[in-house]
């Protein structure tokens, strides 16, 4: 049986809500052994809301916390008790991550900041993942996933044409931050492999978001231009859209990139005649009669369905694709063939589908090994088998309602 | 003294634009030797812009200046037999190689894992594809923004109410490969330590469709748990307000999501009497009448100044964020106090102000050793350091291979 790149490494997962809990999943996904440890008291939003496995409310039943969770454990843990943050620093002191979201400070007041964790495990890799940064003037300023989306600058530069600035469809700021943070304790993690030295990692979820965008920053510091809000469209490339295809809400992507594509495309349409069209006969040209290029290309998506024109175009060599809605997203024949979806029976709401991972690894291959857990599903084995406790500790733990 | 975290990997890349860049690049600044690998007439990103005063120049983009910090540059010709013969060369060093090379033009560029781990049984190699390297449309074409439709985001953005009409929207720039980027980047540098325990390298098959659709948060949820969907026509909010509203002086994302927020924004609203109605009463009720709500809050909003309503706003507690231009975030003392930009010279393209990193690592900080590389900047210096003799260099570059 071979195992995943991660075997053997263990993560204190301390996070909650959703930028953490991605950045964490990524680990997870590569074969981490990711310890989540809730509290009743601080119950992870995600727990919370809809939607619910059949519209029935219950905290194993939120399809949030079960997507962004899948392959991690749960310990369940009063951190408001002296028992339960002594259980956390053991968890620690046997752990070579620990990754963290809450706002900054949160891990200090509880007496699990990184210099008391350190002084545990001198080598921990520690993580905290928030909005502004542990340092700087804002620090302490409140943050969501939503609003980064236009702190970061992305939402002044997203938008129609001539219309006002846009968020981006999902909380970006969230994954985005989750995934950096990843990478980022991959970094020390190899470093560490290699010196035996831990360190601390201070994520800003701004900053990461702001990484995505060097073409605008650049631009301004180049030249100070604000780039203008353009919709779909790009400075370049034409056609570069999204067009109403047949059906209810239903729309397709196309992007030309080169001449060839641009006959190519033409043809696939047939009208064979435009690539020699000088209106249409250069990207440059393109560009300039965009409005009159994009009516034409509509006037031949909107007769047929969105999966039609993909088949045409593609056997032609041009890129488009459906903008797929969610429905769509779960049945992919691409995704299906590639067996990424996740189907584990889980016990309280059976066999639901869920997005896996998005690579394949030849020789220590990824797998999601468990469907997300119930609340304190691992209580057992991680105190008894991490931790090394006993019975009777673990029922005196229970009674003193230090595992909830 | 700082480390380096990824001293002592050498990493190949190839392709164009920004996925493999963007990977390569994070792993660059965290102190990889990265040997950036282009055709000789350069990578595509080199002819986009921005570039100073708009004039195209291949050394002066600002994309690409971005994306190759770090790097060292050499041109070759991989569809070319020694082209390939000197890509083997190369290969035997490297301990990673990525590349966003699409699957159908992956044999002709000698991309074929099989030939290549024969020559070095260590290597790892991470190939970024639109759709991955199996399944029925695993050769279909794609750009960022067929990925981003390829992947459900870009139906779950833009129109609003009465704006059916209107296409589902992109979000700004190239944002299929960036984090198509830098989750590869996470992938592969798992694959470098699982190469301690045993020596081994392996293939990575990435796909970016299938790490969109991982971050669609409820859009990948809803069918599955309330046999719905996500629309982007966001009058459906559950929770308001949580939207872009405009100040006198630009615009601000206006966000209460906890109801004591709200009632600390009533109040630096200075109490106004409508805050009364039963029909703002909860923020479900704000959702459900937003109509009513904005018409009151509009004119209000219109009044104030983006910067000062947003420090009253986080004085109080109140989770507001401004829609920051390019200016706001290059003048913002709090990103100059963190240090997340610096000013980076380049011999052609000259002293610009870039991005470094997303965060600070206590041992292992963001540093910078070279600028992006010129086209064929380190050719000699590559090339020579591979035991190949000037003549034989001069004979590749005369019959266009670097």
């Amino acid at each position: 049986m071979r195992k995943p790149p991660l075997d053997g490494v263990r993560v204190a997962d301390f996070c909650w809500a959703w930028a953490g809990p991605y950045g964490a999943l990524q680990l997870a996904h590569l074969g981490a052994e990711v310890i989540r440890i809730e509290s009743r008291a601080r119950l992870c939003p995600t727990r919370q809301i809809p939607p619910w496995a059949d519209n029935e409310p219950g905290m194993n039943r939120c399809g949030y916390f079960n997507q962004y969770n899948q392959g991690k454990r749960s310990l369940s843990l009063d951190l408001k008790q002296p028992e339960g943050i002594a259980l956390a620093k053991r968890l620690v002191a046997t752990s070579d991550i620990v990754i963290e979201n809450f706002a900054g400070g949160v891990m200090e007041k509880m007496g699990l900041g990184y210099a008391v964790l350190r002084a545990i495990k001198p080598a921990v890799i520690m993580a905290s993942l928030s909005g502004y940064g542990q340092t700087g003037p804002e620090k302490g300023y409140v943050s969501y996933g939503p609003p980064q989306v236009a702190l970061s600058g992305m939402s002044a530069l997203t938008g129609y044409r001539g219309d006002g600035p846009r968020q981006a469809g999902f909380s970006y700021g969230d994954p985005n931050g989750g995934v950096h943070g990843a990478y980022a304790i991959m970094c020390a993690l190899l470093y560490r492999q290699k010196t035996g030295r831990g360190q601390y990692i201070d994520l800003s979820q701004r900053e990461a978001c702001a990484m995505l965008l060097p073409e605008a920053i650049m631009d301004y510091t180049m030249n100070g231009h604000q780039p203008p809000r353009m919709g779909n469209r790009d400075p370049y490339m034409a056609p570069h859209g999204v067009f109403r295809s047949q059906g209810d809400d239903a729309w397709v992507s196309i992007v030309v990139g080169t001449e060839d594509e641009w006959r190519q495309c033409c043809t696939a349409i047939g009208q064979p005649g435009l690539a020699d069209d000088p209106r249409f006969a250069t990207a440059a040209a393109r560009k300039d009669n965009e409005d009159a290029l994009e009516q034409m290309l509509t006037a031949w998506t909107q007769e047929r369905t969105a999966h039609e024109a993909t088949g045409t175009l593609q056997a032609a060599g041009v890129a488009a694709y459906p903008a797929l809605n969610g429905r769509e997203m779960l049945a992919d024949p691409q995704v299906e063939a590639r067996g990424t979806y996740v189907e584990h029976p889980h016990p309280e709401i059976g066999v639901r589908r869920h997005l896996g991972i998005p690579w394949k690894m030849s020789h220590t291959p990824c797998e999601v090994w468990r469907h997300a857990p119930t609340f304190g599903q691992d209580n057992d084995y991680v105190l008894t088998e991490v931790l090394g406790l006993g019975q009777a500790e673990l029922a005196g733990l229970r009674e003193k309602g230090v595992l909830r | 003294m700082p480390g380096l975290a990824l001293e002592g990997f050498t990493i190949l890349e190839c392709g164009e634009m920004v996925g493999a860049s963007y990977a390569a690049k994070l792993m660059a600044d965290m102190g990889a030797e990265v040997i950036k690998i282009e055709p000789p007439g350069g990578d595509a990103a080199r002819h986009r812009g921005p570039f100073p005063g708009g004039t195209p120049h291949p050394e002066k983009s600002g994309l690409y200046l971005y994306l190759n910090t770090n790097k060292r540059g050499v041109t070759l010709d991989l569809t070319a037999p020694h082209g390939q013969a000197v890509f083997h060369r190369l290969v035997g060093k490297a301990d990673l190689l990525i590349h966003n090379v699409h699957p159908t033009r992956m044999a002709a560029h000698g991309l074929d894992y099989a030939r290549l781990a024969g020559l070095n049984a260590g290597l790892v190699m991470t190939s970024i594809t639109p759709f991955g390297l199996s399944g029925p449309r695993a050769d279909y074409a794609a750009y960022d923004l067929t990925s981003w439709n390829a992947g459900g985001l870009c139906y779950l953005n833009g129109g609003g109410p009465g704006s059916e009409d209107l296409p589902p929207l992109r979000v700004f720039g190239q944002q299929s490969g960036f984090q198509a980027g830098v989750h590869a980047a996470t992938a592969s540098l798992a694959a470098l330590f699982a190469r301690f325990q045993d020596g081994h390298g392996q293939h990575i098959d990435f796909s970016v469709q299938e790490c969109l659709m991982g971050i669609s948060e409820f859009a990948g949820i809803m069918p599955t748990y309330a046999d719905q969907i996500v629309v982007r026509f966001t009058g459906n909010k559950a929770i308001r307000p949580l939207d872009i509203m405009e100040c006198k002086d630009g615009w601000i994302y206006v966000a209460c999501v906890e109801e004591h927020q709200w009632q600390r924004f009533v109040d630096l609203m200075g109490n106004p009497d409508w805050a009364d109605e039963e029909l703002f009463k909860t923020r479900l009720d704000r959702a459900g009448n937003w109509d009513a709500l904005q018409l009151f809050l509009e004119p209000w909003i219109r009044e104030q100044s983006v910067d000062e309503l947003y420090h009253q706003a986080q004085a109080r507690r109140i989770p507001f964020a401004p829609v920051s231009t390019m200016g706001d975030l290059l003048h913002s003392e709090h990103l100059k106090v963190r240090g997340f930009f610096a000013e980076i010279a380049h011999p052609q393209a000259g002293v610009h102000t870039y991005p470094t990193a997303p965060h600070t690592m206590s041992e292992t900080p963001w540093t910078l050793r070279r600028p992006a590389p010129c086209l064929g900047q380190h050719n000699t210096e590559v090339y020579t350091g591979l035991g190949m003799t000037e003549d034989e260099l001069g004979r590749l570059q005369q019959a266009g291979i670097i």
